[in-house]
């Protein structure tokens, strides 16, 4: 455990925000200042270490546990109760759900001059994607949210399907997330569907209305006979779920389907892997047996299952041209991860900075992912069972195709770094509560800032110089041990010893390169302007270069 | 020229197994005249018709029928039908698409499915069955598989015959390099100066210095002059090897030392490997590498006289740091079983069967162990000339093996100048083939030495390391590095083909004896340089060497408003942890940090720093904290970061034939891309700027038709997609270089089980 030792003056400002700590350090070789700043809604546990007793100048202070890999260390002098105040204030406002206060973002006056909250408007995002058509139709079945208290209010759902057939429906899948529309092919209108488990149960139940929903959708699209259900979940633990009244679509109940398991563990295996993940890269990285440390935290392995079943998904509906359905149990994790990531692979609109905002809107926000749950927002209680990484997981997903594909997406590295910052910060109202029903009751939209709202006014920061736009590319990465990488940048970004180059060099080189053509350009226009203001005759002298680059020539 | 292939129509259901179609097989093959393309000097010792090379392992459906000959250069497969799958084919002049030379040849397994046979083949040897099928494991990684269903068995048998014989030659000047020298000496007989010797012009076509070979007095005097050498002198009293036949001519030793001490003292050293200056900073350290002194009671005196003299050389006498090699690095053996466990772990063993313990297994290889060690060995040596302003010798037992390597990145860490294309390929003729490393031994070109070890391949590596860390700090790119590994196994060229100089001059006079040819003047047969790169690639081909990120030093850069510099100021670093020390931990100070931890940059104790101060090990850690604190300057000394996270896996060089491991249309090579079209951009912009200052000169015009950059702009604002051909194996491409799954089109088919994965003869009774 690292600490910070001859602390001489620290001064801490325990604003709702943040942990800002402005000290000098009076080591011998150096004269710089270190600033620390740590948001508090990134705090995960608060602890005093040592007692009255303790020996030692750095025995006693306070341990900080942080969501985002760090621990940070405060030895304190023992003299005048200064820690037991420090203790307080922190608690206080790093856990406001525990003493009846608001989360910052309700207190956060940032203005910005784009609003991110007009990025996601999901009627247009399905206009975009030419919905409705003949085959499917909105639903404003649960305006609402009387249908399903966890999903939007705006449904996409089949055209033959009516609202009561939907209702009927909802009461066979698991918290009533009944199949709906995730995104459709332009071309051969197969669809993603995503849903939770049926309630199977441990007598096999079945449900006609459900059976038949599943051919309807199947019959949306003529070119197969067969609609494909891929449940997330390793087969065991899909037969595990009947015990709890759940399950999976048997082959005697819908004879028209054919079901694969994709073999993706659920939140408590995650969780527990990333934790691996932190013991070996701190306090310090483990040197000497990298790679097989690596291994055995086993979180390149989840991220591998995680995106092969994303390319299964994808794959199917663009080569194979079948309909896909998607589930896990409950389908607000595995399930968003495998729809969404699909998406990003299949529709490259998905790719650039504004459509993976919707992307993260859509399949994540608005369909339930219990981001209140899973990060812990304010909630002091750091081992509550629902805490897991599965968004991150997913942001490591694409942090890995962006990889694999230099010049694919819109957006850097920097964007995705920033995106999970504020995953915990609770500065913007984007990723507080589970779902759209809450976020509505507490008016997030008109009360907090959108995290948009900061990357939107400020996109130049968050693009990605080789972004090539490119249209109707599926993206299929190679989901091999050999290719993925742990996210240095990201999990061991605090170690300055592992710090990758920032600016990325080869990003930089391009971005000089592109300075310097502006300014060749700017020299030849100026030039041209020169010898044209000389030389009347407007006609190009017989020794310009338009015959050998009349490209470069016309430019000017 | 390239063939770019447009990918051939193949719309066909990827839902299902591809049909095992057989007709191919069924149907009456094709009789045409298929000749081969031969080198002079090269000849057709047997061939074979009616040959199949199979493309994938789970379908006959993409095989190509065509004529398998064995020359005494290579093995060719002569065929009409197009390469299928194939987006991009990376040609080298010498070699036909489906080529093997035979120095490149690992292993040759022949096989007979119905008497359910295999054998490897040794030289000489007899094949006791007619094989239907012949697997050629390469060296560079390959696989090739050929299948006989419908060839005359006798002629298969022989051509297999015929391949283990020349593949596996009993002399050296059995190698084709001298039939084919033999030739143009012939063909040039009038000429006595029949070949042109010397480096070859550079990647770039015309106007590129030549490579310095180190043959002569003048090149060895201008490198001492270049790095302001002073105390040290260009000696000749190895002028026709009469001191030590392991040694270059010329080399350069300390200033104090006479002639005549050095003829001395040369019989005290292994090899007669005396103390050879390899380069000097700046400051005047110098870094000297020598083997052995075998006379245990000269020893002393020896050693301390060599090291007067070395003090002497040093401006400010500064003492003298030895690093005993043999102690402090893995050895040629360990490093060749690194190499094979690596080969058989990346390229052999079925690829989702080894997914699951990858990175374990790769760890097991400790490939990339000994890379870093060696890249912290030199590291290590750089703060001791660097910052310690002591001169450095490397000893070794000869003296030829592991300090050619630590001499290299030492002086590529070092000097910019050897990170260029003309300096980094001086380097590897002054400290790899001059300094007499052994490439005939090590790259085991006459297959029976015992002493294989990839000591050159893990140079490369470990200098790919360096570029993969400062991408904009080489003129060089990665398909260069990988180029120059496979120039090692054609055995063409005279630069990777002996053990020593002398050894050329030897073997071929003798050579040049017995055929009749007249020397004259030269010392020896003057064999094509593997630098003439004209010889392998076209002048196109040839700036996919050029790396776009690369910024020379006599580029002129814009000095005003937004493009300062190209160096990487201060200014531009922004962390709030610069100037932090190393061992702020997530902004907190740790005290273990004060402890030197195992394989970190720390130095710890070592048994050969007898000399040391105690501040030795925090010395080194305040230097390298304090490199690693500022902004490289990439014309500057770079050093490597060596924690598990930095040290890769070079992908290009182990996985470029491995279908599986291929992204389409992906991996670094497409931003590459995008650079490469953005340079040229401004290149030609650059270039239009000049003309238009210097007025209308025809001249420029010229220079309007050459572009450092092999992916080119077709406009301004060049916004053009992603070529179709590019792939993280690009410019090579795994169709037909490992015999695996058929792997094209869709990632289903990765997912179909049952398929199977890898030949026939494990389960095959060996003969013997």
């Amino acid at each position: 455990m690292s600490l910070l030792r001859g602390l001489l003056g620290m001064e801490l400002i325990g604003t709702s925000v943040r942990l800002f700590l402005d000290f000098r350090e009076k080591l011998a070789s150096l004269d710089s200042a270190l600033i620390l700043d740590v948001p508090l809604g990134v705090i995960s546990r608060i602890e005093k270490m040592g007692g009255a007793t303790s020996r030692g100048e750095n025995s006693y202070g306070l341990d900080i546990t942080c969501k985002d890999m760090r621990n940070l260390r405060f030895a304190l002098k023992q003299e005048g109760h200064s820690r037991r105040d420090m203790f307080e204030i922190l608690t206080r406002y790093a856990f406001p759900l525990a003493h009846s206060l608001p989360i910052f973002a309700f207190l956060n006056e940032e203005k910005f001059n784009v609003d991110g909250w007009m990025v996601y408007n999901p009627v247009e995002e399905y206009r975009r994607q030419g919905l409705p058509n003949h085959h499917w139709r909105i639903t404003f079945i649960n305006k609402c949210y009387e249908l399903c208290d966890t999903y939007p209010a705006l449904l996409v759902v089949p055209y033959r399907a009516s609202d009561d057939d939907l209702r009927r429906v909802a009461t066979f899948r698991s918290r009533n997330r009944i199949p709906v529309l995730s995104w459709i092919h332009p071309e051969n209108k197969t669809v993603i569907v995503r849903c939770s488990q049926p309630l199977v149960g441990m007598s096999g139940k079945r449900n006609k209305d459900d059976e038949k929903y599943l051919d309807v959708i199947r019959e949306t699209n003529r070119q197969i006979s067969k609609l494909t259900i891929y449940d997330a979940r390793p087969n065991v633990n899909a037969v595990a779920n009947k015990a709890t009244g759940g399950g999976y679509e048997s082959d005697d109940a819908y004879h028209n389907a054919e079901l694969f398991f994709l073999d993706i563990h659920n939140i408590h295996v995650m969780r527990e892997s990333l934790k691996k993940v932190k013991d070996i890269v701190y306090p310090n990285v483990e040197e000497s047996h990298w790679l097989s440390s690596l291994e055995s935290t086993h979180w390149l392995e989840h991220i591998k299952l995680v995106l092969t079943g994303a390319i299964q998904v994808a794959d199917k509906v663009s080569s194979g041209k079948s309909s896909v359905l998607v589930h896990c149990s409950d389908g607000w994790d595995r399930t968003a991860q495998l729809t969404s990531l699909a998406m990003l692979m299949l529709d490259s609109y998905y790719r650039s900075i504004e459509g993976f905002e919707i992307l993260v809107q859509k399949e994540w926000i608005s369909f339930g992912h219990k981001f209140a749950s899973r990060i812990g927002h304010g909630d002091k209680n750091h081992a509550d069972a629902d805490r897991s990484p599965i968004f991150l997981q997913f942001i490591d997903c694409v942090w890995q195709m962006s990889k694999q594909f230099p010049t694919a997406f819109e957006f850097n590295e920097r964007f995705l770094i920033t995106i999970l910052d504020h995953l915990y910060s609770c500065r913007f109202g984007t990723f507080l509560y589970n779902c759209e029903s809450v976020r509505e009751k507490q008016k997030v939209t008109e009360r907090t800032v959108s995290l948009w709202s900061l990357i939107n006014s400020n996109k130049d920061k968050f693009k990605n110089p080789f972004y090539t736009k490119e249209i109707n590319r599926v993206l299929y990465p190679v989901a091999s041990m050999r290719h993925l990488e742990l996210w240095v940048n990201y999990y061991i970004r605090w170690n300055p010893r592992i710090k990758q180059q920032q600016p990325n060099p080869v990003e930089q080189r391009y971005v000089e390169l592109l300075a310097l053509r502006d300014e060749y350009i700017q020299r030849l226009e100026e030039l041209q302007l020169a010898s044209s203001a000389k030389l009347s005759d407007p006609s190009p002298s017989p020794s310009s270069p338009s015959q050998m680059m009349p490209h470069v020539h016309t430019h000017f | 020229m390239f063939s770019l292939k447009p990918p051939r129509p193949t719309f066909r259901s990827y839902l299902l197994p591809p049909p095992q179609t057989d007709d191919k097989i069924n149907s009456e093959p094709k009789i045409k005249k298929l000749e081969p393309v031969l080198l002079p000097g090269e000849i057709v010792v047997n061939e074979v018709n009616f040959v199949r090379k199979c493309i994938a392992t789970d379908t006959s459906q993409y095989d190509l029928w065509g004529k398998l000959i064995c020359s005494n250069f290579k093995i060719s497969f002569i065929t009409d039908d197009p390469m299928p799958l194939q987006r991009f084919h990376y040609r080298n002049l010498l070699l036909g698409e489906h080529d093997v030379p035979l120095t490149c040849i690992e292993q040759i397994v022949t096989v007979n499915d119905h008497k359910r046979k295999q054998k490897v083949l040794g030289p000489n040897q007899k094949l006791k069955f007619n094989p239907t099928e012949l697997i050629i494991y390469c060296k560079d990684f390959r696989i090739v598989r050929f299948r006989f269903d419908e060839s005359g068995p006798e002629s298969a048998k022989k051509v297999c015959l015929a391949i283990a014989h020349y593949s596996q030659p009993t002399d050296l000047q059995l190698l084709f390099a001298f039939e084919y020298v033999g030739k143009k000496y012939h063909n040039s007989a009038n000429k006595i100066n029949g070949i042109p010797s010397g480096g070859g012009s550079g990647p770039g076509g015309g106007g590129v210095q030549k490579t310095p070979l180190f043959e002569t007095y003048s090149d060895w005097d201008r490198e001492v002059k270049r790095t302001g050498a002073s105390g040290w002198r260009v000696c000749s009293i190895n002028e026709g090897y009469m001191i030590s036949t392991c040694l270059p001519e010329y080399f350069v030793v300390p200033s104090s030392l006479a002639d005549q001490d050095l003829k001395i003292f040369s019989h005290s050293f292994v090899g007669r490997r005396m103390p050879l200056w390899c380069w000097s900073h700046s400051n005047g350290s110098a870094l000297v590498r020598m083997a052995l002194i075998k006379d245990v009671l000269q020893q002393r005196k020896i050693d301390q006289r060599i090291c007067n003299a070395i003090t002497k050389s040093h401006p400010q006498r500064s003492d003298v740091y030895k690093s005993d090699l043999d102690k402090t690095l893995p050895n040629i053996q360990e490093i060749q079983a690194a190499f094979v466990k690596l080969k058989q772990l990346c390229v052999n063993e079925p690829f989702e069967e080894t997914e699951e313990k990858w990175l374990s297994s790769l760890e097991n290889t400790r490939w990339l162990e000994y890379v870093r060690a060696f890249l912290k060995h030199s590291a290590e040596l750089v703060y001791i000339l660097e910052s310690r302003h002591l001169s450095v010798v490397l000893q070794e037992e000869e003296g030829r093996d592991l300090s050619c390597i630590v001499a290299s990145l030492v002086q590529v860490m070092l000097d910019p100048h050897f990170r260029t294309i003309t300096g980094f390929q001086s380097l590897i003729q002054k400290e790899w083939v001059m300094a007499g490393y052994q490439f005939l031994d090590r790259c085991n070109h006459l297959k029976r030495s015992e002493k294989e070890s990839p000591l050159f391949l893990l140079f490369l590596d470990a200098t790919w390391q360096l570029l993969d860390q400062y991408p904009a700090a080489f003129e060089f790119s990665e398909t260069y590095l990988a180029v120059l590994y496979d120039s090692t196994r054609i055995s063409l060229f005279g630069t990777f083909l002996f053990n020593s100089p002398h050894q050329r001059v030897k073997q071929s006079t003798e050579f040049a004896i017995s055929k009749n040819i007249q020397l004259g003047d030269e010392k020896g047969l003057k064999f094509p340089s593997v630098w003439d790169w004209s010889l392998q690639f076209t002048a196109k081909d040839r700036t996919l060497f050029h790396n776009p990120l690369y910024i020379g030093k006599s580029t002129p850069c814009v000095q005003n408003g937004s493009v300062k510099s190209f160096k990487r100021t201060k200014k531009n670093y922004s962390s709030t942890l610069r100037g932090m020390p190393a061992s702020l931990k997530n902004g907190i100070i740790s005290d273990q940090d004060l402890v030197p931890r195992r394989n970190s940059l720390i130095l710890e104790a070592k048994p050969d720093l007898p000399q040391q101060p105690e501040s030795q090990n925090s010395g080194m850690e305040r230097y390298f904290r304090e490199w690693f604190s500022k902004p490289a300057d990439l014309h500057g000394v770079i050093l490597p970061h060596l924690s598990g996270t930095h040290v890769k896996l070079w992908k290009l060089c182990y996985f470029r034939w491995v279908p599986e491991a291929q992204i389409n249309l992906g991996g670094f090579i497409t931003a590459f891309h995008k650079l490469s079209v953005l340079a040229d951009e401004v290149d030609v912009l650059s270039r239009t700027l000049r003309q238009h200052r210097a007025g209308p000169l025809e001249a420029c015009y010229a220079e309007l038709d050459k572009s450092r950059m092999y992916f080119r702009a077709s406009g301004p604002h060049d916004a053009s997609g992603t070529p179709e051909f590019l792939s993280s194996s690009f410019p090579f491409s795994p169709v037909g270089n490992l015999c695996r799954r058929s792997i094209s089109g869709t990632p289903l088919s990765k997912f179909l089980s049952g398929a199977k994965i890898w030949l026939s003869t494990e389960t095959l009774a060996n003969e013997d």
